[in-house]
């Protein structure tokens, strides 16, 4: 079986995936961790899962509560964690020109 | 009364009879925490706690009833109560204050208990060593060199040092039973949905679970029915009754069909833990169980199949942190993507960004149905092996790691090796099913090891019964 094998440039697209940056040092060093990693997960992808179907779902049973319009948190409460506010709204810098 | 002496239950009991008064215990516990901090186990202890017992005083004077009237708890740094800090030991919510109480918190103040302070865990609870935590490393409760196991490290260590009678652990992976096991206390992961997940702070949402570390099974059995129940806000949590799970311990286990897995008996091969594991299954046999071999062929493939399922739900769950609504911005961000990649990327410790970019890879394109896909039809298989496994038996039994804690740093290089830390409790969290761990024999060093009872999903009462069995009778093995 052969081992999955990382490159750089795959690292690089991860990081952008993940909203992350790192220096090329820890780029670097990410490949071989990576690659183990991969190794260990690699025995999923190349397991045999029979007959079993696909299913994102293992609860045994839950059921939705009413549609039922109720108050929530106030606005002032859920802006308190927000590190910038602005009249009573997230503030983050000018987007659109 | 020797308040440091007294169980969970006997303490709630002295409380509500007004032999002891709350204030009196949060004050004994409080000073403990503070006299113990050399262990790293908590992140702050709540200044307003002692207030609280004088106010819980009052009102059992005035007649109020509760489970945990006017008894300390301490909760894991990654469960909401409000107006307080919950960090999950990260840099990134370093000042977040919960704005509401998760439903195990509201469920424990209903029932009058006091939170006293917020534990120490690994960053967002990857990690099985504490070593993660932004907040420095937790120390082993029974030897400062050693890790205390993790995420739970902080709430397993806090109740083994006698810093609370109960805490609350959270566990995806095995993040309560490892730490119960390295610290010599019991912990549970019931099945999933039977706790509430809300206002838990999530990372792999489908397999997660709250449950109570506590010093002895009773206790743990005790704090299980307080904890349990679903929530309206929780669509995953099962609203079925809640039973009394201390009327399941009979003390007695005669015709009991205990399972040995096929596969364990080779997975325990030469480690530290097999003496003590195959001293439990013959404690088991002699005391009247019914030893049963049973098999979960895919059981070597849950580690590989967590390590897929667990980064691509943290992946989603750790998409909110944008820099935006919670907490942390970057000071150096200038444009709106500088503010997710800079406050992301100073905010994050490393084995969260390593999870982060691992489950971005199985969930891109190209890879997901090799991976993401193929580990949920594995998930399955494995569920369909366990039902049959369990039609053969009523409990499984298998330790809970390899041997006893670690030197603190004896793993830090090697991720791959720290997440097989885990092998045999992922098993449940891929499962669904409940799993308890308790002490059980010593490893080379003479530290507690771990044993686990497994049972089919909603049969926290059978290991319950088995568990507190073996803690009674066990001698010296389940002596710590």
């Amino acid at each position: 079986m052969s081992k999955t094998k990382i490159s750089i440039e795959e690292v690089k697209r991860l990081a952008g995936l993940s909203a992350l940056e790192f220096s090329e040092e820890e780029l670097s060093a990410f490949i071989p961790e990576f690659e183990a990693m991969l190794e260990l997960v690699d025995e999923v992808k190349n397991c045999d899962t029979g007959e079993a179907q696909l299913n994102y779902t293992t609860h045994l049973l839950s059921e939705c509560r009413e549609d039922e319009a109720k108050e929530s948190f106030p606005q002032e409460e859920i802006l308190l964690n927000s590190p910038k506010t602005k009249k009573g709204s997230f503030c983050v810098p000018k987007m659109l020109d | 009364m020797d308040i440091g002496k007294l169980s969970l239950i006997e303490l709630a009991k002295a409380i509500s009879e007004q032999k002891l008064t709350s204030y009196e215990v949060t004050k004994y516990y409080i000073e403990r925490c503070q006299e113990k901090s050399d262990l790293n186990a908590l992140l702050e202890i709540f200044d307003d706690s002692l207030d609280r017992a004088s106010e819980m005083d009052e009102k059992i004077k005035g007649g109020f009833k509760g489970k945990l009237a006017g008894v300390p708890v301490i909760i894991k740094d990654n469960i909401l109560y409000k107006g307080k800090k919950a960090s999950c030991s990260s840099r990134f919510l370093e000042n977040y204050v919960a704005q509401y109480n998760s439903t195990v918190v509201q469920k424990m103040l209903d029932e009058g208990a006091i939170i006293i302070a917020r534990a120490n865990m690994d960053e967002f609870a990857m990690g099985s060593s504490t070593e993660n935590s932004a907040y420095g490393v937790t120390k082993n409760a029974l030897d400062p060199s050693r890790v205390p196991g993790g995420s739970s490290g902080g709430s397993a260590c806090a109740v083994a040092a006698g810093l609370a009678p109960v805490a609350l652990g959270t566990d995806t992976g095995g993040s309560i039973r490892q730490p119960c096991s390295y610290n010599g206390v019991v912990g549970i992961k019931p099945t999933y949905g039977r706790v509430s997940r809300y206002g838990v702070v999530a990372f792999a949402s489908s397999i997660e679970q709250v449950g109570p570390i506590t010093k002895n099974v009773k206790d743990n059995a005790y704090m299980l029915s307080v904890l349990a129940g679903g929530s309206i806000h929780d669509e995953t949590s099962l609203k079925v009754e809640v039973p009394d799970y201390l009327s399941y311990i009979k003390g007695d286990i005669k015709g009991l069909k205990v399972g040995v897995l096929k596969e364990i008996e080779e997975a325990v091969k030469g480690l530290e833990v097999e003496k003590s594991y195959k001293e439990a299954v013959k404690f088991l046999k002699d005391n009247g169980a019914e030893i049963v071999e049973v098999s979960i062929p895919d059981f070597k493939l849950t580690l590989p199949c967590y390590y897929i399922i667990a980064p691509a739900e943290a992946t989603s769950n750790l998409g909110r942190f944008d820099g935006v609504k919670y907490s942390r911005r970057s000071a150096e961000a200038k444009d709106v993507d500088e503010i997710y990649v800079k406050s992301r990327s100073e905010g994050f410790g490393k084995e969260v960004k390593r999870r982060i970019m691992l489950g971005n890879f199985v969930l891109s394109s190209g890879y997901f149905d090799a991976y993401y896909n193929k580990a949920k039809k594995l998930q399955q298989k494995l569920i369909a092996e366990s039902k049959k496994a369990f039609e053969n038996c009523d409990v499984l039994v298998l330790p809970t790691t390899a041997g006893e804690a670690f030197k603190i740093g004896a793993k830090g290089g090697d991720p791959v090796e720290m997440y097989k830390e885990d092998l045999f409790t992922i098993m449940a969290n891929i499962l669904g099913t409940p799993a308890l761990s308790l002490p059980f024999g010593k490893g080379e060093s003479g530290l507690p090891l771990g044993l686990q009872i497994v049972a089919d999903r909603l049969n926290e009462g059978l290991i319950y019964n088995v568990a507190d069995f073996i803690e009674n009778n066990g001698g010296d093995y389940a002596r710590v």
